[in-house]
């Protein structure tokens, strides 16, 4: 095999493929990234046998057809270092020349047929939309979703299409923020999808924001592939029933509250400073265009702030985990939020953009 | 002559006989009729129990493993099986419940039960005891002897007087008389040594100790020993039963006459018991923190499910949890022999700390269930502590919460639609 192509745009390629090379396994044939040149182009591939990523490059010469498996981890730093706009690969049996700028650097791979083979994706329904909108409703989502996997708390994010629209719903059974989208073809494909948090998080980083790309994504029964441009990325669905969440949206509210979020963040991140190390806790007391937030610890003091709001409804207080909305708040585009409220035991729904709603249970009994 | 307590109480000493080594005789019938000695005979090892047939030949408990061995070589020695006894002895405890919320244990075989309340529903105490025996011996095969007293010590000294399989009823005002006769060596915690000083000072029987009177005793053995022999002598023990449950939960079961198999039956029994459950609580001023559900599958398949709560006296509060652990419980197609619900982890009812502990809730119901508590729970306190005030005047059965039951069961409050 051999190949000349723009190193700027190998590196990229095999940085996308690589995020999904595990960083430990006990399979080491893992660690590579698999790269075979046929007449059109070059085509890298990687998996971690839950997910799998590919991406083509065609503005690449071909000399001469074959496959190599290159180390991921070293063949990311070469390139990263290398300084030369092109660079030449060229494979003899498992090893692997790299030249570029004066430099000739020989990597020694291992036997391409071990590799796992690129598995058949099965086509299943599918919706399609600018990419960069996709990345902007897994921001908003990606962030409440679990750490780790308990009974209400998925780790990963649902992706529900229905009635001529799709929704990103994740939650770690605490807080729930959901990201809509209103689907621009007409057929009304309808599925419901729970997406593993890495495989997002993965894609995440292969897309661009505010790219107009579409974005295709294909659900099947066990599997859904995002393919956008050059790139596919494949992933196993999780098997979970994901909570209703419809349920626990919050239908009415006794006091709204019209915030700048600017003023929000600032204050929250002050006040939140004194909460106490082993239940982060602020108070919020609504009153009169008032918001008030305090914080309190016996160890370190007290934080008293207040920051102007319109307010209307009965007011009142309700205390939250502070890290739960800064998290939301750093997703959010608005000059200006919204939060609904009832008692101090009803959840809070904060609105942070057109279609990127936030649910927060309170911390009670304080 | 001597004072009686006011209202005697009617106390049980239940003592399963030879326990160990009875079971192993009822698990393995080639040891039936044998002398069966439970323990090892090697050096430092000693017996746990004997059965009838090694006592013969002098084997008694903690009697070291090879002298037993001397005394009765044909003795067949057996690993204890702990597991198995203390499985036994959860059986043997349920029968116990069924007749008060009294027990105390002493050991895997041996028990006190307070039914001085129980009298009313169940009879008086050779009745019940008479019941103890037999359902005992229908649910583990196994012979429990009984002793029926006005108090602790004398029901004890009854138990062990006639075994094997045996029940000793001592009538109130014969304590004495039943314990005249008895060597010294049958006052608690007199041992050779005692027994030595008591027969220097010419006490040779309880007969004699009984003929003291409590100055002489004290001034005879000081106030520790002598008081403690003029109380035991003369049947005075008034140690109560101390139900180690009581203590760390309040609970109330019933057992069905016929079993249930409708679940509006069953939850409508689940009201009930947290009505009873809810009120006893709240007399006692504690609130639960966890709450559990005991559920039976004739003819003895018992499950038991208990969950964590915010702390709670409400009936509500209770028969919901009851009911979700119901659910998780029943599969609906055995039919239910017998339903408990009980409130444990107490806390005292006013008790700040117990409830103000800041909490994370959830969004999602089935983690938790304060959550969903709103603000209505004032109006709930209020609507139970006027149910209380009413019960307090006319009775238990006067009001109740809604809801649809029939009491099937002879051991509950009786039906009021």
């Amino acid at each position: 095999m051999k190949i000349l192509c723009d190193r700027a745009a190998l590196l990229e390629a095999v940085s996308v493929v690589s995020s999904v090379v595990p960083s430990k396994t006990t399979k080491p044939i893992l660690k590579n990234v698999l790269l075979r040149a046929d007449s059109e182009g070059i085509g890298l591939f990687a998996t971690d046998l839950e997910m799998a990523a590919k991406v083509r490059l065609d503005s690449v010469k071909v000399s001469k057809e074959g496959t190599v498996l290159l180390p991921a981890k070293e063949t990311s730093a070469l390139l990263r270092e290398l300084s030369d706009p092109t660079v030449t690969l060229e494979s003899t049996d498992l090893r692997c020349r790299i030249e570029s700028g004066g430099g000739s650097f020989v990597l020694l791979g291992e036997d391409p047929e071990q590799y796992p083979a690129e598995a058949t994706v099965v086509s299943g329904k599918r919706l399609e939309m600018p990419s960069g909108v996709f990345l902007r409703m897994i921001q908003e989502t990606m962030f409440a979703a679990a750490r780790e996997e308990t009974r209400y708390a998925i780790n990963g994010v649902l992706v529900d299409a229905g009635a001529g629209c799709v929704r990103l719903v994740a939650t770690d059974g605490r807080r729930l923020a959901i990201s809509y989208e209103n689907l621009q073809t007409d057929d009304d494909v309808q599925f419901k999808a729970v997406v593993p948090l890495r495989a997002l998080n993965t894609l995440a980083r292969a897309l661009t924001e505010g790219s107009k790309e579409e974005i295709i994504i294909e659900v099947g029964e066990k599997q859904v592939v995002f393919t956008t441009g050059q790139t596919q990325l494949v992933s196993q669905l999780l098997d979970t029933r994901f909570p209703d969440y419809e349920g626990v949206m919050p239908k009415s509210a006794d006091t709204t509250v019209e915030i700048q979020k600017a003023l929000l963040e600032g204050a929250l991140r002050r006040a939140a400073i004194l909460c106490a190390a082993e239940m982060r806790m602020v108070k919020f007391e609504v009153g009169d265009n008032t918001l008030r937030m305090i914080a309190e610890s016996s160890a370190r003091g007290r934080a008293d702030v207040s920051i102007d709001a319109v307010v209307k409804g009965a007011g009142g207080s309700i205390n939250f985990n502070p890290d739960y909305i800064l998290e939301a708040l750093r997703q959010c585009d608005l000059d200006e939020i919204r939060l609904d409220m009832s008692d101090d035991s009803m959840p809070a729904k904060f609105t942070l953009g057109e279609s990127f709603t936030y649910v927060v249970m309170p911390i009670s009994g304080a | 002559m001597w004072p009686v307590a006011s209202a005697p109480r009617t106390i049980l000493h239940a003592d399963m006989d030879a326990f160990y080594a009875a079971v192993e005789q009822r698990d393995r019938p080639e040891l039936r009729g044998k002398p069966v000695i439970i323990g090892g005979y090697g050096p430092r090892q000693v017996v746990s129990t004997a059965s009838y047939e090694a006592r013969k030949f002098g084997v008694h408990s903690a009697m070291p493993g090879r002298r037993a061995r001397q005394l009765c070589p044909e003795g067949i020695f057996v690993t204890p099986r702990m597991e198995v006894y203390a499985a036994i002895s959860g059986q043997i405890h349920e029968v116990f419940e069924q007749f008060t919320d009294q027990v105390e244990p002493l050991s895997l075989d041996e028990a006190f039960l307070d039914v001085t309340g129980s009298r009313a529903l169940f009879g008086d105490g050779r009745t019940i005891a008479e019941r103890i025996r037999r359902d005992v011996l229908e649910r583990t095969e196994l012979c429990v002897s009984v002793g029926v007293a006005t108090s602790k010590y004398v029901a004890k000294v009854a138990s062990d007087v006639d075994k094997p399989d045996g029940l000793v009823v001592v009538e109130p005002g014969t304590e004495r008389e039943f314990l005249a006769d008895l060597p010294l060596s049958r006052l608690w915690g007199v041992g050779p040594t005692t027994c030595a000083t008591l027969e220097r000072a010419g006490l040779r029987s309880i007969k004699d100790v009984q003929s003291r009177s409590r100055e002489q005793l004290v001034e005879g053995f000081g106030s520790n020993l002598g008081e403690h022999l003029f109380v035991l002598a003369n049947g005075l023990d008034e140690r109560p039963v101390i139900s180690e449950r009581a203590a760390k939960s309040i609970g109330h079961e019933m057992t069905f006459a016929e079993d249930l198999c409708e679940v509006d039956d069953i939850k409508g029994i689940l009201l009930q018991l947290a009505e009873m459950v809810g009120r006893r609580l709240r007399r006692a001023e504690q609130r639960a923190t966890v709450i559990r559900l005991k559920l039976r599958h004739p003819p003895f398949e018992t499950k038991s499910r208990q969950k964590k709560v915010a702390a709670t006296a409400d009936d509500l509060e209770l028969y919901r949890v009851a009911t979700a652990l119901l659910e998780s419980a029943w599969d609906m197609r055995k039919p239910v022999r017998l339903l408990g619900v009980t409130g444990a982890d107490l806390v005292s009812a006013d008790a700040p700390a117990a409830i103000v502990k800041p909490k994370q809730q959830s969004l999602f119901v089935a983690e938790e269930p304060a959550a969903e508590l709103s603000a209505n729970q004032q109006q709930r306190d209020k609507l139970l502590q006027a149910m209380d005030a009413i019960r307090d005047r006319h009775g238990e059965d006067a009001v109740r919460h809604a809801g649809k039951r029939r009491a099937t069961n002879p051991w509950g409050p009786q039906d009021q639609e």
